[in-house]
């Protein structure tokens, strides 16, 4: 695993709750290298959304608080930031079920997207946007509301890439989506990625997910139970079984030799768990 | 045609127009506020006192022997001065109004209306309280008065009285509002406030500070209030504290006319608040004036049954509310817009 010594962006020890539950996230590192895409994998109520909310800092928004940890921006903290000032410096989130606004035109989506964004740079991330999204060029006046789910997803993302972000935080693109558009979306990530915007990408579609990462972690009830490079993940039965949607071979229990990476003893023993 | 109206309609008919451009003026605020920013406010009328007091009392000239307090500044300064201070004391509200959204913030702006009861009340010096209230100053420009017939004028055979001028005085500053609005929908802070309408946290996550976009459309939406309340106190000639908080200029009722101009003319739309203040405040004065010459609303309302006109209004637009609710949720700006798409272009 080449990781560059200062991550662009990186979390360490984060504990965050909402209200009495306080440990929705128990102490999880995240680091997100200056290019490619990081996978964040995991079931319902592992954390994933709550990760990517805090990167984002819009945590408040959604009744949950930061009780513990770090994140860094080019080793700036920047955990105390409101989300305003987070967008600006760079860390924009697509969040989870799309949250456009609905009542507004398509245009008018993509021209919030640039609020912070430098005027200098505000049509070449436009151009950008056209160029990742021919179907929002189509349907520039159009209501928001009135598009279809994955023309939707694709709004919000261009959207945020209006912003011209550092990172890009994608919660869930492939919520509700069909497999060929679930597809499209992968292939745009991955576009996304290769003009050098890092990406951050939560998925419960594991396979999509590992196709575009070059890294992932596997969160497991609010805690990092795996992570590595996405290639090894992907052959890892524990991941296979869970989110690839394959079968157990009793043959191949050997589940610690396939992982490498920062798995603690803890998920380890989980692992073995689902694999049996 | 708006401008030659004088020239052709009496001096009673035009107050009805001024009187619901009064209202036209703080529902564009209201409009701007709630339609945009998401974000329903009761506290339009005690915004319009602060404005109309801070007219009074930086207009008028001190006088010996009288405790109303005047600045004697000039009326055009004395107006920008009142849209000034009623923006301020919405920006004041700013820690619950950037805070609170949507029905719990109408429930906090109601509590201003109350506010406005007890200020008006106890300070009478800029008031003038609620038993005989206080002049309006005269709104002169050059020694030229708008709102007084001196110095004499006379246009095509039409003496140019108060209300004449009064007209172009209220046409002129609504037409200026509406397009100060209209400027603010099309542009950035319009974007930022129906991003925060949308989705908060979205917005947020794009980069729009959520409590400051909330905060700015109160802010603005007050100072459209303010300017309305000087209107008002114009229109009156007048500046008077009220009674209860039932009844009168600054009171509760006049909230919720105002929000109902709003939803009539159609959430969100300038041109729709202008609509429904003609309806909602032009209509009971309006009826008024009709009773005398139509026989069917004379035999209505000389009858027992109370139907004063402005019951009648009451009746109508609350049936039109209801209507508008259940039909056209775009309001009267949505019908418009159907029919210039029908019959137009």
């Amino acid at each position: 695993m080449q990781r560059r010594v200062v991550p662009m962006l990186s979390a360490s020890g984060l504990v965050v709750g909402y209200g009495a539950n306080r440990s929705v996230l128990d102490r999880v590192d995240l680091s997100v290298p200056d290019s490619g895409v990081v996978a964040v994998l995991g079931s319902n109520g592992a954390g994933k959304s709550t990760l990517l909310r805090t990167l984002s800092g819009t945590l408040s928004f959604h009744g949950g608080a930061l009780h513990d940890g770090q994140v860094k921006l080019d080793d700036r903290p920047i955990q105390r930031l409101s989300a305003a000032s987070i967008a600006r410096a760079g860390v924009v989130q697509v969040p989870e079920g799309r949250k456009i606004f609905a009542k507004m035109t398509v245009e008018e989506n993509l021209r919030v997207g640039a609020v912070c964004t430098p005027p200098g740079r505000r049509a070449s991330a436009r151009e950008r946007v056209m160029e990742l999204f021919p179907r929002l060029a189509e349907r520039l006046e159009q209501r928001a509301g009135l598009l279809s789910g994955g023309e939707q997803q694709m709004l919000a993302m261009g959207r945020a890439v209006m912003a011209s972000p550092r990172v890009l935080l994608l919660d869930e693109p492939s919520l509700g989506l069909a497999p060929k558009l679930i597809e499209q979306i992968g292939d745009i990530v991955t576009e996304i990625s290769a003009q050098g915007t890092p990406v951050v990408l939560v998925e419960q579609n594991a396979a999509m997910a590992l196709r575009v990462a070059a890294t992932a972690v596997v969160l497991e009830v609010g805690r990092v139970a795996m992570s590595g490079e996405a290639e090894q993940l992907k052959d890892s039965d524990g991941i296979h079984d869970l989110y690839l949607g394959g079968h157990s071979h009793p043959a191949a229990q050997d589940v610690d030799g396939e992982v490498e990476g920062e798995a603690t003893d803890l998920p380890r023993r989980r692992l073995a768990r689902w694999t049996a | 045609m708006a401008l030659a109206l004088p020239l052709y309609v009496s001096e009673v008919w035009l107050r009805v127009f001024e009187y619901a451009m009064v209202g036209a003026v703080a529902a564009i605020g209201l409009t701007l506020l709630s339609g945009h920013c998401g974000q329903l406010s009761l506290g339009t009328p005690f915004f319009m006192l602060v404005g109309g007091t801070a007219y009074a009392a930086l207009a008028a000239d001190a006088e010996a022997g009288s405790d109303l307090v005047g600045i004697g500044l000039p009326p055009v300064i004395a107006i920008v001065g009142a849209v000034v201070v009623s923006s301020l004391a919405g920006l004041a509200f700013a820690p619950v109004a950037g805070r609170v959204s949507g029905i719990y913030l109408a429930v906090a702006t109601l509590s201003l209306v109350f506010l406005g009861l007890y200020l008006g009340q106890r300070f009478t010096e800029f008031t003038g309280g609620a038993a005989t209230g206080r002049p309006a100053p005269p709104f002169t420009i050059f020694g030229f008065s708008l709102t007084t017939r001196e110095p004499e004028l006379t246009v095509l055979g039409v003496p140019f009285g108060a209300q004449e001028r009064m007209w172009y005085l209220f046409l002129i500053l609504v037409i200026g509002g509406i397009f100060l609005a209209l400027g603010a929908v099309r542009s950035r802070p319009g974007r930022s406030w129906r991003a925060v309408r949308d989705n908060p946290a979205s917005a947020a996550a794009m980069g729009v500070n959520v409590a400051r976009a909330r905060a700015t459309a109160f802010a603005v939406s007050a100072g459209y209030a303010g300017l309305a309340g000087v209107m008002m106190v114009l229109w009156f000639g007048l500046l008077k504290a009220d009674e209860n908080e039932f009844q009168g200029s600054w009171s509760i009722a006049a909230a919720i006319s105002l929000l109902a101009i709003v939803i009539i003319g159609g959430l969100g739309s300038v041109w729709g608040a202008v609509l429904g203040a003609a309806f909602v405040f032009g209509l009971p004065l309006a009826l008024r004036l009709l009773v005398p010459s139509v026989p069917l609303l004379a035999s209505i309302t000389e009858g027992s049954g109370g139907f004063t006109p402005s019951v009648i209004t009451a009746f109508a637009y609350g049936s039109l509310i209801v209507l508008v609710v259940i039909f056209e949720p775009g309001g009267l700006a949505a019908i418009g817009r159907r029919i210039t798409a029908r019959f137009g272009r």
